[in-house]
């Protein structure tokens, strides 16, 4: 397949995906839905978000000394009578359900859901060797009744409307089941239990192994695990090994981590932790239970330096949640087995390279899914690996290509500024640069301008401050330096203004494009040249300063990870700035004119996604409150869908999928009753203006006198 | 033990959609039992393993109402079959935790964990003085159980009625377990009512 076939079939599923409109306003109020719960339910708690370090260190650990927790569980379970098998693959797992379930003459299998055995398809191996196998979970059973994947993790049947639910259930009892969901509750609850009382043998996965007790822990608001793994007289539970942890506080950290992630439950309505299997009443005997151990490829993901992050993987679903594009298009489409971002390395490493790459593009890179997961894991960097990998099979597409060029592009548009301003104002033009390059007509660009920042600074020359209370080396990135250069100088004559001797050091473009899709060499090489460049500023006291939030996030979170947490790379994190927080620490008491500067006006205030990692644009909102306006943070909790250059791109793997997940947001910043939009981010605020027609304003500009 | 600790767990189980009873006497405790019992228009209940002199109040006071009591020990040829002939099943928890509000469970019997698994009314019955603050702190008692039963064993934490958001995300309970859930929390007054050994904690009856 070419890179233009998949990415046009992959464009064709999103345009379906789109038109079901029932299903993405059941999925976007699932998703907003969880995380607002998490939201709430952490603000709630002392600690609130802390518990993520701690969750991450538990699962550090334990998967440092997996192999040893591995043998200590096995060996723990094995003397409470338990089977272990460790299955190298899910051929080795599947062969050994089935010679038990031959052996002990089994008919019918109760299930409850586990995604794990869903990893290895173990329900097709059973139903071909003429068992039956009943999914327990009521989401899950309505999603085998039509012989679907699960759209969404926590909610795998989400998409499904009542009456839809109705139907398959009159399908599969026979009896007429009303369209309301009280009377499909009651036909499922008829349904199943038989089912419960008479299987053969109960299929489990597990949440947690504790290696210290050789006890497995099930977690589930049904309750339907309990019945599965209690009644029928065989056990099987299946569970990936990165689920093992090594104490009883580590498994209670994750029992915590789990709902709370997922939907804000601080636990879930039952947590069976089971230590071998208990006999059914007095003069019973022959009940077993067996632990299938399963690797399939997580012994190599673990011994990956980039993948091995994925072992860390909980599966809340709190990423999917948060995810822009997730959240619009569903697991069906932004998904194979493993759905979701977390989906993408895990279905790399499991299912293969092709087939994450069929949907890696759905990531746009909004880094977003890292901040909202309980592991903290880099669940962004690992979608540009397998980018990367995908790459070098299949090279990117000329406009991922041109966008990671961006640089070049805009200083190419600088340089022939009025000609290229020209066209970009000329319909054919921008007709040829759709159909050639592929940029969307429809965007609105923002011109050139003929001289860039850091021509015009130099030629103005550092102003002369005495005695400077702070020196400041200023990162322009491509906006400030190739089309707002005027933004660029507001910003260093008040850093100028507050007391700092202010230069532009030698330095490139962050270079995020690269990492949104995956140039990781490229990504690499750019960190370095740009740490190299800034590193001798810090050691020679200077402090980096830039306007623009993802050439932050950039400096502080990407650059130490791709250069491997280096004592410079550290250096620049430590001393680099978002422009609004520096500029509070050197900002005393100001001027009653200035505190009035913006009296009576209304702002609806917009966080770019990266800004979220860097404290979510507080101090520009206390800078606009001190001089006297009003300031509401506007937001639905996730990215406004242009992430960057991708909004840029034509079609519905671009223009069109942006503007289907900025449309909520869209939709509450004119119901705000706010006269204007501020933002930091160059590119949000393109989008901003376009998808909402209201005025969006970099909150500097908001500070130039009126004309 | 101390009153904002049942206060804690009220709140949090009824938030849960259980419902709790704070009761001071083990007589109290029958009562509420057989008050649920009936609401519920039932005429059979099936107990779990409760301390000697709780589970004869309730067998007393049930028995009395002319409501079929079935109780431990069970046979294996009963089950799981009792379990789901009896619409309510009572159960004890070791402990509790006001943070959770979740009752915990522990069994070394299958038999016992379906009272509280197939019924489409569960009422849990603990002690005041077994309330914990912190899910954490329930992790001590469940290591020992462990070790104390050395062979098989299974905990298992209970925080209101069987719950599913499946179909359009709409809160839905009792398809799978029980529909209803009772919190029985006992000696709420323990210097009146309570006079037994403090500070020792019993993991199990």
């Amino acid at each position: 397949m070419t890179p233009h076939d998949r990415h046009s079939r992959l464009q064709d599923r999103i345009e379906a995906a789109l038109k079901r409109k029932a299903q993405r306003s059941a999925l976007s109020v699932a998703v907003k839905r969880g995380r607002d719960s998490r939201r709430a339910a952490l603000d709630a708690i002392p600690g609130g978000e802390a518990f993520r370090e701690e969750v991450r260190a538990i699962k550090l650990r334990c998967l440092e000394k997996q192999q040893e927790l591995i043998e200590r569980f096995a060996a723990r379970a094995k003397e409470r009578g338990t089977h272990v098998f460790m299955a190298k693959d899910g051929a080795a797992a599947i062969g050994y359900i089935l010679t038990l379930a031959a052996e002990r003459k089994a008919k019918t299998v109760a299930k409850s859901k586990s995604l794990t055995s869903e990893e290895i398809e173990v329900n097709e191996s059973l139903e071909a060797a003429g068992l039956q196998v009943v999914e327990t979970d009521l989401g899950e059973l309505i999603i085998q009744k039509t012989g679907e994947k699960p759209f969404h993790l926590v909610f795998p049947a989400v998409h499904k409307t009542a009456a839809e639910v109705a139907e398959i259930f009159k399908r599969v009892t026979g009896e007429n089941v009303p369209h309301d969901i009280d009377a499909i509750m009651k036909a499922v609850r008829r349904y199943l239990r038989p089912i419960f009382l008479n299987a053969d043998i109960g299929m489990t996965g597990a949440n947690i192994g504790i290696a210290e007790t050789g006890t497995i822990a099930i977690e589930t608001n049904e309750g339907n695990a309990r019945l599965v793994s209690s009644i029928p007289d065989v056990h099987v539970c299946i569970i990936g090994q990165e689920k093992i942890v090594e104490t009883i506080d580590d498994a209670f950290q994750m029992m915590f981590a789990h709902p709370v992630s997922a939907v804000g439950q601080h636990l879930t309505t039952y947590v069976t932790m089971m230590s071998g299997r208990s006999p059914m009443g007095e003069g019973d005997s022959a009940r077993e239970s067996h632990i299938v151990i399963l690797d399939n490829g997580r012994s190599q993901m673990r011994a990956s330096e980039l993948y091995s992050d994925a072992l860390n993987c909980i599966r809340c679903g709190a990423c999917m949640n948060i995810c822009p594009t997730y959240g619009v298009v569903g697991g069906h489409t932004f998904g194979h087995i493993y759905p979701g971002p977390i989906g993408i390395p895990w279905t790399a490493e499991i299912h293969g390279l092709e087939k994450a790459a069929d949907f890696a593009p759905l990531c746009v890179s909004c880094g977003l899914c890292m901040e909202i997961c309980p592991a903290k894991i880099d669940i962004p960097l690992m979608i540009a690996g397998v980018k990367d990998r995908a790459s070098r099979r299949q090279p990117h597409p000329l406009i991922n290509r041109v966008l990671m060029a961006a640089e070049s592009m805009a200083k190419l548009g600088s340089a022939t500024a009025p000609l290229a301003n020209r066209s970009l104002q000329n319909a054919l033009f921008r007709r040829g640069l759709e159909k050639f390059v592929g940029i969307d007509r429809r965007r609105q660009l923002p011109p050139f301008s003929p001289q860039t920042l850091t021509a015009q600074f130099h030629r103005r020359g550092p102003a002369k401050i005495a005695g400077p209370k702070r020196k400041v080396a200023f990162f322009t990135d491509v906006y400030a330096n190739y089309n707002a250069p005027e933004l660029g100088m507001a910003a260093i004559e008040r850093l100028e203004a507050l007391g700092c001797e202010v230069i532009i050091p030698p330095q490139r473009a962050c270079g995020y494009p690269y990492i949104a899709y995956g140039d990781l060499k490229r990504a690499h090489k750019t960190a370095q040249k740009n740490v190299a460049h800034l590193a001798p500023y810090v050691e020679k006291g200077y402090e980096i300063v830039t306007t623009e939030p993802t050439a932050a996030y950039c400096l502080k979170v990407s650059y130490p990870r791709l250069l491997g947490q280096s004592r410079r790379s550290l250096a620049v994190v430590e001393h680099t700035h978002e422009y609004f927080p520096f500029a509070a620490q050197l900002e005393n008491d100001i001027t009653a004119s200035e505190q009035s500067l913006l009296a009576g006006r209304t702002y609806g205030f917009h966080i770019p996604c990266h800004q979220r990692a860097l404290g979510a644009g507080r101090h520009t909102v206390d800078f606009l409150q001190k001089r006297g306006a009003k300031v509401q943070v506007v937001e639905t909790g996730t990215c406004c869908g242009m992430a960057g250059t991708f909004g840029l791109k034509k079609g519905f793997l671009g223009y069109e999928l942006a503007h289907a997940v900025g449309e909520p947001l869209f939709e509450e910043f004119k119901a705000s009753g706010v006269e204007a939009i501020v933002t930091e981010s160059s590119v949000c605020s393109i989008h901003l203006r376009q998808g909402t027609g209201m005025p969006v304003h970099h909150p500097l500009e908001l500070l130039q006198p009126a004309e | 033990m101390d009153q904002d600790l049942v206060t804690q767990f009220k709140n949090k189980y009824e938030t849960l959609a259980g419902i709790v009873h704070l009761v001071d006497t083990e007589d109290q405790a029958a009562e509420a039992v057989l008050d649920i019992v009936r609401l519920e228009q039932c005429r059979q209940v099936a107990l779990g393993s409760l301390p000697a002199s709780l589970s004869a109040r309730i067998d007393a006071a049930c028995s009395e109402a002319g409501i079929a009591v079935v109780k431990p020990p069970y046979q294996r040829q009963q089950l799981p079959q009792a379990m789901h002939e009896s619409p309510v099943g009572v159960t004890w928890a070791a402990l509790a935790v006001a943070e959770t509000g979740a009752l915990l469970e522990l069994t070394t019997d299958d038999a016992l964990r379906l009272v509280s698994a197939l019924p489409r009314v569960h009422v849990g019955i603990c002690r005041a003085r077994d309330l914990l603050a912190t899910h954490r702190e329930a992790a001590a008692p469940i290591r020992r159980f462990f070790s104390q039963n050395k062979r098989n064993a299974t905990a298992t934490f209970i925080s209101g009625p069987s719950r599913t958001g499946d179909i359009e995300m709409r809160l839905t309970l009792g398809v799978h377990g029980p529909e209803v859930a009772h919190a029985v929390v006992l000696g709420r007054c323990p210097d009146e009512a309570d006079t037994g050994d403090k500070g020792d904690r019993h993991d199990a009856p």
